[in-house]
């Protein structure tokens, strides 16, 4: 198929080339549905894993588990893969799943609108308009990267970017480099940049829980077997998703296990760092999982380099030459890195998505993101978000998540069809009842009120919007397949 | 181990037979969307205790149901011998104490689901629901065999039978993915005591094969595919003589509330919320992921 016979109009738009739009794609490919287009604003596939090419990139999921079960990979280098190989893998996804002639890359996505009329979605992009009777989002919540305004950082005079748009045009061999952060990325980035740089200074606003990686290479033959044996990966990809679930009790907080995940921290910290003022420096003041708990093996070590310097407050601001931070202290540097994140609980995709009446998901959520069954929201017909309000894991792998609700999509979609086209709006009484369901469960856990500030809860009414506060397991027990009762009483 | 409590859990005991039987008591779950569920009754297996075997199962269960969980006691005067009878008298006694009146879903692992599938039969007013996980029937050579050499190994006073026993209950792929040192504390291990000989004997002479068309319950038994103490053939004639029975299985060996804590709480979560759901004789596949 060439890629001017697929028309503007499609059945199925899909935004965004991730893990969820190439998964999405690909289930709908398989199942038939050939009209459909993906819109990606970049040139290439790959989401999170083409923008984050830092030094020392890799997922702190194990592979075999953070990728599509429907696409097992028998040839996983390592438990958990660098960004390269995570890149290639999406890149295979799309070319061997026959998605690539439905991609229109450089076509960002500026308005999607609801035509009541003509029961379609609108989609105006930077390469013209689409038209689509279903619109999924897979624009992801950690894809906008998120830069700080901070004060004099335009008179810096140096080279100055985030991780997620790594300059490897500037070389750091020999160079003092500042990392702002002290999250995944960072803890990521730091090793590696301490390897070339001739000074490091992390800038730390809040200490993170650390944990051993016990990252290993396969052996050929267990990738021999994972080739030869059909059950081979489904039984370690279950080894590795129940392993994981059991996590999930520290985040609700049951006391026996959260002092145990805390007590692996600690002793982590203990085995590596000796200094009694570093250890203090480095020890979490927030509840552990209120924030993503990071896994490294190489964080700690780096930090007690002779040439690694951790400040332990926020950078307050910059002036020619020099990092200065909340605690006062200025730091000469050359390069500033910033490890400061993404948009998160006000996504940007939600400013872009409209109702019949011109609001857009952004005015409804004013509260913070909803959606029922994490996927659909009333007075926004025939749209699905994967990815989005209450699908966030701290403990496990989101690829499970995305993969429950393309089932459940494409559940609606037949469902649609089966009704001769009929329109898919979830009832607003079910959403809320959804929500408050969901704030109930997130009660208790380590996400819940005052003792957590993380980019898992809204700033504005305090709710756990990004996080489903369960099992991973109970995403697709209770999402992961479509019920029409919902959307029974909207009009057709 | 710490007690896996939060504030509002309550300790007490039973009385019963002349002894006292510790029990914990989640008490009611905050109010919520989750319908009248019957409150959860714990029944732990041979040398367990609560602490050692519900540590997790309790606090998540905890979140949707009340859950009540026991330890046996000793009986005395020991005269040397244990029954099922007295166990399933324990059971009894701390659901009558806690739970007076209420119908509740006994959930029994290994020795625990025997006692819990006899009480059951004998009592079907008070068990509206039962789990048995990594239960037997009748006592075969397999599990006789592999009780005469924890006896020896026992008698002997062998440093090897905290081993030899982490040997037997732990499965294949979950070991293949561990290391001596992560095992370290499972192989210290601690010495058994007469209570837990008593458990012993008692599970080589098992068979209440006969009781089993006598229970009433919505049942869900669920096997552990890689099991050597208990192989899983018997969870499936449980699940073959019990009417309404329904049966599932986990990748795990017997060890099952260690290796796959998180299954076992979505497992017996569910089947509480819904027994039904599943037709009695229904094979349920084990969740792909
Ligand atoms: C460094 C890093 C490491 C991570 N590691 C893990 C991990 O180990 N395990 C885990 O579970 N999660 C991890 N995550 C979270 C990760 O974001 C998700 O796992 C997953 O990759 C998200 O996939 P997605 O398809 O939803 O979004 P993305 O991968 O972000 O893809 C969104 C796509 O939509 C496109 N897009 C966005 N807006 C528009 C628009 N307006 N128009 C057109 N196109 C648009 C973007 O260009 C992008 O290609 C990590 C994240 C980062 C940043």
């Amino acid at each position: 198929m060439s890629r001017t016979t697929i028309p503007r109009s499609v059945d199925v738009l899909v935004i965004g080339t991730g893990f969820a739009g190439l998964g999405t794609a690909a289930r709908l490919k398989r199942e038939g549905t050939h009209s459909f287009l993906v819109l990606e604003r970049a040139d290439d596939v790959g989401g999170t894993w083409r923008d984050n090419t830092y030094p020392g990139a890799a997922c702190d999921v194990p592979s075999h588990l953070y990728s599509f079960s429907f696409r097992p990979n028998p040839d996983w280098s390592r438990l958990f893969a660098r960004q390269p190989e995570i890149h290639r893998y999406l890149r295979d996804t799309a070319r061997e799943e026959g998605l690539l002639p439905h991609i229109r890359f450089g076509a960002e996505v500026r308005d999607a609108r609801w035509d009541p009329a003509e029961g379609r979605w609108t989609v105006t992009t930077t390469r013209g308009v689409f038209t689509g009777r279903f619109l999924v989002t897979g624009a992801g919540h950690l894809s906008d990267h998120r830069l700080p305004d901070i004060p004099g950082i335009g008179d810096f005079g140096g080279p100055v970017f985030h991780s997620a748009r790594w300059d490897h045009g500037t070389g750091l061999e020999g160079k003092r480099v500042a990392v702002v952060g002290s999250g995944a990325s960072a803890v990521q980035i730091v090793p590696e940049v301490a390897d070339s740089a001739s000074q490091v200074t992390v800038f730390q606003r809040s200490a993170p829980y650390v944990v051993p990686r016990a990252d290993r290479a396969y052996t050929e033959t267990e990738q021999r077997v994972f080739r030869r044996d059909p059950e081979a990966v489904p039984a370690h990809r279950a080894e590795i998703f129940w392993y994981l679930e059991a996590g999930f009790a520290a985040r609700r907080a049951a006391p026996h296990q959260l002092a145990e995940a805390k007590a692996a921290a600690r002793a982590h910290l203990e085995r590596q760092i000796a200094d009694p003022a570093l250890r203090q420096a480095l020890t979490p003041d927030h509840e552990l999982g209120c924030k993503r708990v990071l896994i490294s093996d190489t964080y700690y070590p780096a930090l007690t380099r002779d040439h690694v310097t951790l400040e332990p407050s926020a950078l307050a601001r910059v002036e020619p030459g020099k990092a200065i931070a909340a605690s006062g202290a200025a730091h000469a540097v050359d390069v500033i890195v910033l490890c400061t994140g993404f948009e998160t609980t006000e996504p940007p995709y939600a400013r872009l998505v409209h109702d019949a009446d011109g609001r857009s998901l952004a005015d409804h959520w004013a509260r913070g993101m909803e959606a029922f069954a994490s996927t659909t929201v009333a007075g926004f017909p025939n749209l699905f978000l994967v990815n989005g309000p209450h699908t966030g894991l701290g403990h496990n792998s989101i690829v499970h998540v995305i993969e429950a609700q393309i089932d459940y999509l494409l559940g609606a979609l037949a469902w649609s069809r089966a009704q001769g086209d009929r329109t898919v709006e979830v009832s607003a009484a079910a959403q809320e009842r959804y929500a408050a369901d969901l704030d109930r469960q997130a009660r208790g856990t380590v996400w819940d009120g005052e003792r957590c500030r993380s980019w898992y809860v809204d700033p504005r009414s305090k709710r756990v919007t990004l996080i489903w506060p369960d099992f991973a397991d109970a995403f697709r027990h209770r999402n992961g397949t479509f019920d029409p009762a919902p959307y029974a009483a909207t009009a057709g | 181990m710490t007690t896996p409590t939060d504030a509002r859990t309550t300790e007490g005991s039973a009385t019963v037979d002349g002894i006292r039987v510790r029990y914990l008591d989640s008490g009611e779950p905050d109010p919520g969307g989750e319908g009248d569920r019957p409150p959860l009754v714990l029944v732990h297996g041979t040398g367990g205790s609560i602490e050692r075997e519900y540590g997790y199962l309790f606090p998540m269960l905890a979140a949707r149901q009340r859950v009540v969980a026991l330890d046996f006691a000793q009986p005395v005067p020991a005269d040397g011998r244990l029954t099922l009878d007295q166990l399933e008298r324990q059971v009894a006694a701390v659901c009558e104490s806690v739970l007076p009146g209420r119908r509740v879903t006994l959930v029994g692992y290994s020795l625990g689901a025997v006692v819990a599938t006899a009480l059951a039969a004998h009592r079907p007013g008070l068990a509206v629901n039962l789990v048995a996980v990594a239960g037997w029937a009748a006592t075969d050579t397999q599990q006789r065999l592999r009780g005469g050499v924890w006896r020896r190994l026992r008698e002997d006073r062998s440093p090897a039978l905290a081993s030899y026993t982490a040997f037997c209950a732990l499965g294949g792929p979950f070991l293949a993915a561990a290391t001596l040192e992560q095992l370290a504390p499972l192989l210290e291990g601690q010495v058994p005591g007469d209570f837990d000989d008593l458990q012993m004997e008692l599970n080589q002479s098992i068979d209440i094969t006969a009781l089993l068309p006598e229970v009433r319950a919505t049942t869900l038994v669920i096997g552990c595919t890689h099991d050597q103490m208990v192989p899983v053939r018997h969870s499936k004639a449980l699940f073959a003589a019990i009417p309404d029975a329904r049966y599932t299985e986990v990748a795990s060996g017997h060890a099952v509330l260690f290796e796959r804590p998180a299954q076992l709480v979505q497992l017996i979560d569910r089947f509480n919320a819904r027994p039904s759901a599943q037709p009695a004789g229904r094979v349920i596949p084990e969740a792909r992921v």
